[in-house]
């Protein structure tokens, strides 16, 4: 074997020559994309570390210095609150036979007994029965919680999936058997009732986790979110569908519909604070004035909680719909004539043509639109702040309004900053999900 | 029996007369082409064949059944669209099944059809790709096949091959005439292109300002052109044309060009003098001498430009009675500048008269 490499044409290396400071293009691209850098580093990669930083100290507005506590923002647990709601006294196989167990309750007896261990078993004695409720170390707190599920608690007869009656104890408010300072603690005390009950266990804690408002605000921002896209996606595609039929007055109409959109919300929104006003609403006036409504009844769309978040919803919806329909229109437009044109000759009635070749075709660009406005509903703030304030008690709080009641209105600025962080992973695994479904789409 | 027939049919949108009441029979299993510039009402014509556009009055008849008013789903028809119109969401077997399913056919017989389709086609290893990942070429097929598959008894055309390269083009117009062989549909194809309505059609329809101006097979279209139009629409390169005037005297009638030029035609019927008349002469009847069978009379010219295509060369030529052009064999030996003798085949010349410009 003879070296081929002699053999074969060699590649003609040529030097460039080096061109002058102000004739290479390189430098003039760096400096054009400077000052978009600078306000990416300034204005969002700034704040977005600092917040983080900020999330791990006990920064409060008018404290200047601020130490680092670790997660306790997100999460610090003081105790553990052991409660129950129901307990099963007893079983009978008729309803009638559970409810004269009822009616002998007031002839009930409360007894405390030593038991294994050092502890107490309080029983109650019923009709010769005797059924153990608790065990607990303390006797007092043992005989003093089954007194009351004697003699507080509402008794009732239920039916259960095998057919037959369990006599039920039930408190509205838990009843709170006892608290304990760690995970472990608990545990060990967990079998302190032995009756069948639903138990429920409730940390006490000074981080967000352990906030009920916060948890409400996880909660109402899903709602208010995915409220706000299905309702959306329900009027904005048969709002596109119009729209693109050819009718007199179509270019009015187009404009007419991104109106909500364009105009801002500080504006708009008054006008809305008056349409669900206490006293003045005008939705109540035509309910009233059609008689669906008694005047004493009328509706108190900001002061109800779950009206207030209908109605911050609907705002929302109203603010967004007309980005939906024209996105969902530029999407039906790029749809040539003769695709759908072909369905007609194939066979496809109206809806068939809607249904196999329209949505299908729409559905990547409805898809991108969602994922912005699912974005935007997520991190809203104006329509609620302007609305409801998430009032009325923090009912229709959402993680941004939030985050700002905490950190800016209350001064935590460290469990502000907690607060609005949770929404990057949550928002991240959205995005990630709907990229990919995307994605896989396209390909 | 799937024949077509239109019946007076007329066409207006608003004020326009796209097609202005039009008389065509398509026989059954024929190949029909529509020819004509863009504007003609060629694609109209077709569009309500289809029943994607209403008629405005007269009645189009499909197997002997009118379907004015009927939607294109009751016609017996299938379409094939220009941009092929394949529906990008969906793979080949679904595009191609599409219309069967809608008609809840049995799945077991849409796989059968489709299959063997597919086969004829060529399209057996495509059947999972999605119509983005195809060739222009397969798509044009897949195309085909959908409205194949449909078993209509009649298959539309809208300029299908005119979004193909030159040579695929070609290709495929030889497919589709072998296709048609081979299903025995009656077609109706739109196009524009005079080449593929000549290689393609038993016969075509030439079409010109929302009429037809003549219904013939592609010999008669290119032997006898009813008007100057049709005689400059049909074949390549198109005919020459020379204004003169006829003259007849006792030897028979000649025309007078310009420059003094006089042609003898050799026709004994003409009688009329002094009428103002065109001449026409294709290119391929101009000849470098005068040997050979025709009767040749000589226009002296000038060569302007050579043309190479390949066994044959375009000269276009300047002369007294005008600049024309002439299609000759590229060892001619042709060169710009150059004086030549050239000779008009006069049996094969046409004559137009000037005002109507319909054939004498």
């Amino acid at each position: 074997m003879g070296d081929l490499t002699t053999s074969l044409p060699q590649p003609i290396v040529t030097r460039r020559p080096r061109l002058g400071f102000f004739d290479r293009e390189a430098p003039f691209g760096y400096a054009l994309v400077l000052p978009a850098v600078l306000y990416l580093l300034v204005f969002i990669a700034y704040p977005f570390f600092m917040s983080i930083y900020m999330s791990f100290t006990d920064a409060q507005a008018g404290n200047r210095k601020w130490t680092f506590i670790g997660p306790a923002n997100y999460s610090k647990v003081k105790s553990y609150e052991l409660s129950a709601n129901d307990f099963v006294i007893a079983t009978f196989p008729t309803v009638a036979e559970a409810n004269t167990f009822i009616e002998k309750k007031a002839e009930g007896q409360q007894v405390t007994d030593p038991a294994a261990g050092g502890r107490f078993r309080a029983s109650i004695v019923i009709a010769g029965k005797k059924i153990p409720l608790l065990e607990m170390s303390n006797e007092d707190d043992a005989s003093f919680n089954a007194s009351s599920i004697l003699s507080d608690l509402q008794w009732k007869a239920q039916k259960t999936i095998g057919g037959r009656y369990d006599v039920v104890a039930h408190s509205d408010t838990p009843l709170v058997i006892g608290t304990y300072p760690t995970r472990a603690a608990l545990k060990d005390q967990e079998r302190q009732i032995v009756v069948p009950s639903a138990k429920r266990v409730k940390a006490n804690g000074t981080g967000v986790m352990q906030d009920p408002n916060f948890l409400l605000a996880v909660k109402n921002t899903f709602k208010y979110t995915f409220g706000t896209e299905i309702i959306k996606l329900m009027i904005g595609v048969p709002c596109a569908l119009l729209l693109n039929r050819a009718f007199r007055g179509r270019k009015l109409l187009r404009g007419l519909v991104v109106i909500p959109w364009v105009i801002p919300i500080a504006i708009s929104a008054q006008a809305w604070l008056w349409i669900l006003d206490s006293t003045y609403s005008v939705i109540n006036w035509f309910l009233v004035h059609w008689h669906i409504l008694s005047p004493q009844k009328i509706i108190n769309f900001r002061g109800d909680k779950d009206w207030a978040l209908l109605s911050v919803i609907l705002v929302n919806v109203w603010r967004g719909f007309p980005f939906t329909a024209i996105v969902i229109l530029a999407g039906l437009t790029a749809i040539p004539d003769e695709i759908l044109e072909r369905a007609k000759l194939d066979g496809a009635n109206a809806f068939q043509r809607f249904v196999y070749i329209i949505a299908p075709m729409v559905r990547p660009i409805l898809m991108v639109s969602l994922l912005f406005s699912v974005i935007f509903s997520f991190t809203d703030f104006n329509t609620i702040w302007i609305i409801t304030k998430g009032g009325p008690y923090d009912q229709t709080q959402v993680l941004s309004t939030y985050a700002y009641q905490l950190g800016v209105n209350a001064g935590y600025l460290g469990k502000g900053a907690a607060v609005s962080l949770f929404m990057f992973p949550m928002m991240a695994l959205m995005v990630f999900f709907m990229l990919r479904f995307l994605r896989r789409e396209t390909s | 029996m799937a024949d077509v027939v239109l019946e007076k049919v007329e066409k207006k949108f608003g004020e326009v007369r796209a097609v202005a009441g039009i008389d065509l029979t398509v026989q059954d299993q024929e190949f029909l082409v529509l020819v004509g510039p863009s504007g003609c009402g060629k694609t109209t014509t077709l569009r309500m064949i289809a029943g994607l556009e209403d008629i405005t009055s007269g009645d189009i008849r499909i197997g002997g059944r009118s379907v004015v008013g009927l939607p294109p789903r009751d016609r017996d028809i299938a379409m094939v669209f220009q941009s092929y119109a394949l529906y990008p969401h969906m793979s080949v077997y679904k595009n191609m099944s599409f219309s069967l399913r809608l008609r809840h056919m049995p799945k077991k017989e849409i796989e059968r059809r489709v299959k063997e389709v597919a086969a004829i086609l060529g399209l057996s290893e495509r059947l999972n790709r999605k119509p983005r990942q195809l060739s222009g070429g397969e798509r044009q097929r897949v195309a085909v096949g959908a409205a194949l598959c449909r078993q209509a008894g009649v298959l539309l055309f809208d300029e299908p091959l005119s979004n193909l390269d030159a040579k695929l083009r070609v290709h495929m117009r030889t497919e589709l005439k072998r296709l048609h062989q081979a299903v025995k549909s009656t077609m109706v194809y739109v196009t524009h292109d005079q080449v593929e309505a000549m290689t393609m059609g038993d016969r075509i329809v030439i079409m010109n300002a929302g009429s037809i101006l003549q219904i013939a097979t592609p010999l008669e279209a290119y032997d006898q052109p009813v008007n100057r139009f049709v005689a400059g629409f049909i074949g390549t390169p198109p005919m020459n044309f020379f204004e003169g005037t006829l003259t007849a005297n006792g030897e028979g009638a000649s025309v007078d060009l310009n420059g003094g030029v006089n042609l003898p035609l050799g026709r004994r019927n003409l009688q009329e003098s002094n009428r103002p008349v065109i001449l026409g002469i294709r290119p391929e009847h101009i000849r470098l001498s005068a040997d050979g069978p025709g009767n040749h009379h000589k226009v002296p010219a000038t060569i302007d430009v050579v043309e190479p295509l390949g066994r044959d060369v375009i000269v276009t030529a300047r002369s007294a009675a005008g600049v024309f052009q002439m299609q000759t064999e590229i060892y001619s030996g042709l060169r710009p500048s150059q004086h030549v003798d050239l000779w008009f085949d006069m049996n094969r010349s046409y004559l137009f008269d000037r005002e109507t410009e319909w054939a004498i």
